[in-house]
């Protein structure tokens, strides 16, 4: 298995101008939010990347593509889920393994390897699906999707998936989400990074084709769990969703003290404090 | 090995299911000492909480029903006080081991056994009720909710649909209640179930119900409705207790006994919106509503049950906490859809979180309670335990049984029809307490007493005859398995889940419809509230218009006699398929139900309409309009006119009665004013009962006390035989008191009460004294003369109960001697509730139902403040604001209401009165008793019963050197009680001669009634005055109760003994004779310990 081309989803209505919003990159370099995705995977080694869009936003996405070269943009036509996003670059993937990262994720690697990297490398060693995922507190389940499963013998970060549940309740994840091995009150969410196999198109064309309603990506995900190995990989690095609030600001932070620019930022956040204490005391006396 | 061990140890059925009572009960004393020791060695180092708890309850059993019956066993001993202590505090281990080293040192005795029976009875119950609550906090998807311990960690949020739009939708859960053909002998009750999984079987119907003639048609009975509002409260109302509440502090939710809102409460927690684990974390209720809502939103919780009354045996509460979870579930995305059904395993989350919130709460039904969750009619079985479960290695089986609902093949469509057609379905109007029965239950279940055991068994197999039944479409034949499980073995197993009302129905309706009355049902844990009757379909018509009048007519006649809350009503009811079901109210339809607005929009029209959120203001218009359109509330207008204006009292109504009841019974405002004085000055008071704490209480020594078993010889026999020969005695029953023990302050004539069947036959208190002194006068050959006190709270019914029942054709005279005292309960002074909650020892209870306690006690307090302290209670009916004065009174109006002078002028020869109060079933004239007073020229003889650990309240004791009673208000230090030996059963052989000297009086002056009144108030000024506080019910709605305390006083008989002018002796009797019946609790461990069959002894009912 060799995977070089990835799908990056951006086409929610709530996330058509996040990808375009500026951030300072690792290296110091002010660039959309996109770039900064398309950059994790193209230092996994992809090579070409589908990005679904709003029809809406075509031209402005096309505009970006000539600069990289190396970018296809595809139009979702209707708003029906992220399972029909995916669905909508088959014809892009064609019969092969790919890498997909949601469009509204920042990811930042705490020791420079990129998770993407790890996830391709599992996926090509294992030979199957792949998804990142993150324990994650039982209070912010309600956002993510969830696994469960079992660990793989010999490995700390690797798990057999055997069920994925979307956005899943407190007590549904307390019932069939547990994890031996994980903090009590702690479940596997996904990252935002999977690498999918051509299977998962199969999977979702009867959904998509039989009926106009919205389609979501977990159900499938689960009936790829219960047709074929699908292996889950603790990420190494953080994820920062920038369409909540302050999301862009935490994911800014995050890249500025990751980065070569790390003791500027410090010291920016201090003098901001600083700042204020000091003004804070002024009024006082 | 020990047999008893080896009996809990076994794996083996055969063994493991046989009786204690049969192999106790051919062991001598030291074979069963040498048992309860290695029973008592085994529970310490026993790791299977049923095998331990199954010790415990052999060992209560032992030291409560076997080792009193070993003549051997000292009569009396002393319970150290540090272990009564422990025993208060719950802390039972450390009370045991005490008492076990007493019986060490000191050797066993009956007094130390009573209490070591105690220790282990409630060291069984609480153990399983700890495992009971963990198991409910272990079930998988409720342990989330306990680590929810800051607003940012909850994780629900409100989901969108419930905030789309200026309206608001409505979320609204409708809910059956349930009804069980059978619960196979209560094995619903969790302890069973996870004991013995196999015999836990229910079959419960859900059931939509209608007062028949006030309802048009069954609807659904619950109903809870959740939405969302534009203010950063918790806002709650339950519409059929008319209360409501905006919360504003998380700790408040958590304070149940606060308000009428527990329920509520109780759901929002066990639903995980306000998660369990916030309680006391200081986090605040904004941040908290913020992260489930949004900014500056709330949310509103409306429960409304129809009008369906208490008591129904119905689970109407569990089942509308059930409906109230699963809205709050349904909103915070808990379920997988807003409306419609519910789906298999959120049903099954509903009923474990109902569960849960019951636990919470302090109460505690059984695991099919919610049934009506689920639709149509369902199998429910305890499941046994798996590797997994969270009660592995703990119990055989699992905490939630599984469900499993009946098809078209099992009950037919035409079946559930017909069962439709032919039951009628009522509310006797009784309102009783369940829990001692299902304490009665577990404990039997656990010791396997045969008849019970066989019992059990026979109730497993009626549900299988049922099951059959219920598939051949035989209604009739239900109707022979329901009456056969009623009077087989649900009565072998529990007497008291019958009484004298229900079988009078029975009776009355078998005589009205013959071979058209197909059977009775019994509902729930005990019959008397909701039950059912079986008819042929074509007279179920006729059937319900008579039952009505038989219950009606049957109340009328019992009304005194037994604990009614309310009027019988009789049901419609249809089988509901749905089972909890959802919908949600938009537009014009997104209105709370009308009794919220009769209930909320008076307070709101008070308000300046400028403070009403835009929210608030659209609701009410569409409520306003709803009026004109909606024909349901065409009255509204006038239900709203009538709240905001309410009319004046009507002359029939509680205050007008009292003051006229005053008038008319001699109440002495003077005195009555004197009293408030004192109270409110602090005069008198809890504290103020107490004797100097200089005072020196002493045990009685060697001499002080007559030996009335052993010191009883043929002289004194044949002394006392004449003297009932020669009719010179009359016995004196004291019956003018109203049990307030006995039916926790309901007010019924405990005289009258039918406490148990004997002789075949349910029997009043006074019946059973009256069949006493028939076989005494009987043998004697001149029937005694048989006097009944009364006050005026039991007169009139004393006396039209046996003008009706014909003085029970009691053969000698029957006299009732009316109370010439009364007086009016008042406002308890806050001084006073604090003393008898706070420094007097309490028995501290569970922690949940302690705290639910502390929260209600608080709020009596304010109660008490904002009403008054010191004022008249007169907040209801008139007979419950009165109260006796006290039975020191009742000799002494003998004298006033010229009894004694009538019965001296008939019979100039009765010298003696056996004066004995109502509840001392075992008290007769007793031959070699009564030829003891006589040979000793007492004035007075007092019988006293070696103590147990039940026995508070005083006793016999050397007060400064003299040996008189004491009564416990009396007892300068609590512990003093704890070293006297003997307590005072009351009864008493009275010298009339003597006695009427002491007053100062002779058989000639009695007939003048200045010289006696003078010389009972002299007298009375003498005696102390005690202050007590008394739980009265106040009843209200659909048969809710409340239960006040209220101060009131009295003088005691007893303090006669501290006069040193009267000469008082005390004969020690045996506790069968002495022992009293103050609690209906009581009555089981009556019957199993022989008491009852010693007391039917003395008896002849013809």
């Amino acid at each position: 298995m060799k995977i070089t081309k990835a799908v990056i989803t951006a086409a929610g209505a709530n996330q058509r101008r996040l990808p375009h919003q500026l951030l300072v990159d690792r290296n110091g370099v002010e660039k959309p939010v996109i770039n900064i995705i398309a950059d994790e995977a193209i230092s996994a080694g992809v090579e070409d990347i589908g990005i679904v869009v709003h029809p809406a936003d075509e031209d402005l996405y096309r505009a970006a593509a000539a600069d990289s070269g190396r970018w296809t943009i595809i139009a979702q036509h209707e708003p029906r889920g992220y399972g029909h996003a995916i669905y909508c670059a088959r014809d892009f993937v064609g019969d092969a393994p790919f890498l997909h990262m949601v469009g509204d994720h920042v990811f930042v690697s705490r020791d420079g390897k990129s998770s993407a990297s790890a996830l391709i490398a599992l996926a090509e060693q294992e030979n199957c699906a792949v998804s990142g995922v993150q324990p994650t507190r039982e209070n912010e389940i309600g956002y993510f999707g969830a696994v469960s499963g079992q660990r793989v013998r010999g490995s700390h970060t690797v798990y057999s998936i055997d069920r994925v549940v979307e956005k899943p309740t407190p007590t549904q994840a307390e019932q069939i989400l547990a994890i031996p091995g994980l903090r009590t009150g702690h479940y596997l969410c996904f990252f935002g990074m999977h690498v999918l196999t051509p299977a998962l198109f199969r999977l979702l064309a009867p959904i998509v084709e039989s009926s106009s309603k919205n389609v979501d990506l977990s159900s499938s995900l689960n009936e790829l769990a219960k047709g074929e190995k699908y292996l889950a990989i603790e990420a190494n690095g953080m994820r920062f969703p920038v369409d909540v609030k302050y999301g862009l600001l935490k994911a800014q932070l995050a890249l500025g003290l990751s980065g070569g620019d790390r003791n500027e930022v410090l010291t920016l956040v201090c003098e901001l404090l600083a700042q204020r204490e000091l003004a804070a005391a002024e009024q006082e006396n | 090995m020990s047999k008893l061990v080896s009996i809990i140890e076994s794996l083996d059925p055969a063994v493991r299911d046989e009786s204690l009572d049969e192999i106790a009960s051919t062991l001598a004393l030291d074979e069963l000492m040498i048992e309860a020791d290695a029973l008592e060695s085994y529970r310490l180092v026993c790791d299977n909480l049923y095998q331990r708890v199954r010790a415990c309850f052999f060992l209560y059993s032992i030291h409560r029903y076997h080792l009193p019956l070993k003549s051997e066993l000292a009569n009396s001993g002393r319970i150290p006080f540090d272990a009564y202590e422990h025993f208060l505090q719950r802390q039972f281990e450390g009370c045991i081991r005490l008492l076990l080293a007493e019986q060490a040192e000191n050797g066993p005795s009956d007094t130390l056994s009573s209490a070591l029976a105690a220790a282990y009875h409630r060291l069984a119950f609480q153990t399983l009720a700890d495992q009971v609550r963990k198991s409910v906090r272990s079930v998988q998807g409720n342990q989330w909710m306990f680590r929810v311990g800051h607003p940012l960690d909850q994780p629900l949020r409100i989901r969108p649909e419930l905030t789309v739009g200026d309206e608001r939708p409505v979320l609204r859960e409708l809910t059956p209640v349930r009804m069980d053909l059978t619960h196979s002998a209560w094995s619903d009750i969790f302890f069973l179930g996870m004991d013995y999984p196999e015999g836990a079987r229910v079959l419960n119907i859900s059931v939509d119900l209608a007062v028949h003639g006030r309802d048009a048609h069954p609807k659904p009975p619950v109903e809870a409705y959740f939405r969302v509002i534009d203010e950063p409260v918790v806002r709650l109302a339950s519409v059929d207790l008319e209360s409501s509440a905006d919360i504003t502090e998380i700790d408040e939710i958590f304070d149940f006994a606060r308000d009428y809102l527990g329920l509520l409460k109780a759901a929002l927690i066990a639903s995980g919106v306000i998660a369990p684990g916030l309680e006391g974390s200081n986090a605040r209720l904004e941040d908290l509503l913020t992260r489930i809502a949004g900014p500056g939103r709330g949310i509103e919780l409306v429960s409304s049950v129809n009008g369906i009354p208490k008591g129904s045996r119905l689970a109407v509460s569990t089942n509308l906490l059930a409906a109230l979870i699963s809205a709050c579930m349904r909103a915070t995305g808990q379920t997988e859809s807003l409306t419609g059904p519910l789906t298999g395993d959120e049903r099954r989350l509903v009923a474990a979180r109902a569960i849960l919130g019951e636990w919470l709460a302090g109460s505690g039904g059984g695991w099919q309670d919610s049934g009506g969750v689920w639709p149509g009619i369902k199998l429910i079985e305890g499941q046994a335990v798996n590797d997994g479960d969270p009660e592995f290695g703990i119990s055989r089986g699992r905490l939630l049984p599984s469900h499993r609902i009946l098809g078209e093949q099992e009950a037919s469509r035409e079946t559930r029809q017909r069962l439709q057609d032919s039951l009628v379905l009522v509310h006797g109007g009784m309102a009783q307490n369940v829990g001692p029965i299902l304490e009665m239950v577990t404990e039997k279940y656990l010791l396997r007493s045969q008849p019970e055991w066989n019992s059990r068994n026979e109730a497993i197999g009626i549900l299988d005859t049922i099951l059959a039944d219920l598939k051949a479409g035989d209604i009739a034949a239900i109707g022979r398995a329901t009456t056969g499980n009623f009077f087989g073995p649900i009565q072998t197993i529990v007497p008291w889940s019958s009484n004298l009302y229900t079988e009078t129905l029975i009776d009355e309706v078998r005589k009205a419809f013959g071979d058209s009355f197909w059977g009775f049902w019994m509902l729930g844990g005990m019959s008397g509230g909701g039950m059912g009757f079986i008819f042929e379909p074509t007279r179920k018509a006729e059937a319900q218009h008579k039952l009505q009048e038989i219950m009606s007519a049957a109340r009328k006649r019992l009304d005194h006699s037994l604990p009614f809350a309310m009027e019988p009503v009789v049901y419609d009811f249809s089988i509901n398929e749905n089972g909890t079901f959802g919908d949600l109210l938009t537009g014009d339809d997104a209105l709370l139900p009308s009794g919220y607005y009769a209930m909320i929009v008076p307070q709101l029209i008070r308000q300046d309409p400028r403070n009403l959120s835009p929210t608030r203001r659209a609701e009410l218009d569409r409520f306003a309009n709803a009026c004109h359109d909606r024909p349901e509330l065409s009255d509204m207008v006038q239900t709203l006119f009538d709240r905001l204006l309410p009319r004046g009292k009507s002359a029939a109504d509680g205050g007008r009665d009292l003051s006229t009841l005053l008038e008319v019974t001699g109440f002495d405002p003077v005195a009555h004013e004197q009293v408030r004085a004192e109270l409110k000055s602090g005069r008198i008071g809890l504290a103020q009962n107490r004797l100097p704490v200089s005072s020196t209480i002493r045990d009685v020594v060697a001499g002080d006390v007559v030996d009335g078993i052993g010191g009883i010889t043929p002289d004194h026999v044949s002394l006392g035989r004449e003297a009932l020969e020669n009719g010179e005695v009359a016995v004196v029953t004291l019956a003018a008191g109203i049990g307030s023990r006995w039916t926790q302050g309901a007010g019924v004539v405990k005289a009258l009460h039918p406490y148990a069947k004997l002789g075949g036959k349910h029997r009043t208190f006074v019946e059973t004294h009256l069949a006493k002194s028939r076989k005494i006068g009987r043998a004697a050959g001149a029937f005694l003369p048989h006097i009944v006190t009364t006050s005026y709270l039991t007169h009139e019914p004393t006396r039209s109960y046996l003008e009706a029942v014909e003085n029970y054709n009691y053969q000698g005279p029957l006299r009732l001697s009316q109370g010439q005292s009364i007086g009016l309960r008042m406002i308890p002074m806050v001084r006073d509730m604090r003393f008898a909650w706070e420094e007097m020892p309490q028995q501290v209870l569970d922690a949940q139902a302690q705290k639910v306690r502390a929260s209600g006690r608080a709020a009596l307090i304010d109660w008490a403040q904002k009403t008054g302290e010191g004022s008249d209670y007169t907040d209801n009916l008139a007979s419950q604001c009165l109260h006796p004065v006290g039975h020191w009174y009742e000799v002494p109006n003998m004298l006033k209401n010229g009894i004694l002078a009538d019965l001296i002028a008939e019979r100039p020869q009765l010298k003696y009165l056996l004066v004995h109060n109502i509840d001392t079933l075992g008290a007769n004239a007793d031959a070699g008793l009564l030829g003891s007073h006589i040979q000793r020229g007492a004035t007075l003889t007092l019988e006293v019963i070696p103590r147990r650990l039940e026995d508070r309240g005083g006793g016999l004791a050397r007060v400064n050197d003299r040996v008189r009673l004491v009564e416990g208000l009396a007892m300068p230090r609590e512990e003093d009680e704890f070293d006297l030996t003997y307590y005072n059963s009351l009864t008493t052989w009275v010298t009339i001669d003597s006695m009427l000297e002491v007053f100062g009086l002779t058989r000639e002056t009695l007939s003048d009634i200045t010289r006696v009144t003078a010389a009972i108030r002299r007298m009375a000024a003498r005696m102390p005055t005690y202050i007590t506080l008394k739980d009265v019910k106040r009843r209200w709605g659909h048969g809710q109760e409340d239960v006040f305390p209220v101060a009131q006083f009295e003088k005691l008989w007893g303090d006669m003994t501290a006069l040193p002018e009267v000469n008082s002796q005390f004969i020690a009797v045996p506790r069968y004779r002495g022992q009293q019946l103050k609690e209906q609790a009581q009555l089981d461990g009556w019957l199993r310990d022989r008491s009852a069959a010693y007391v039917e002894s003395l008896c002849e009912w013809e």
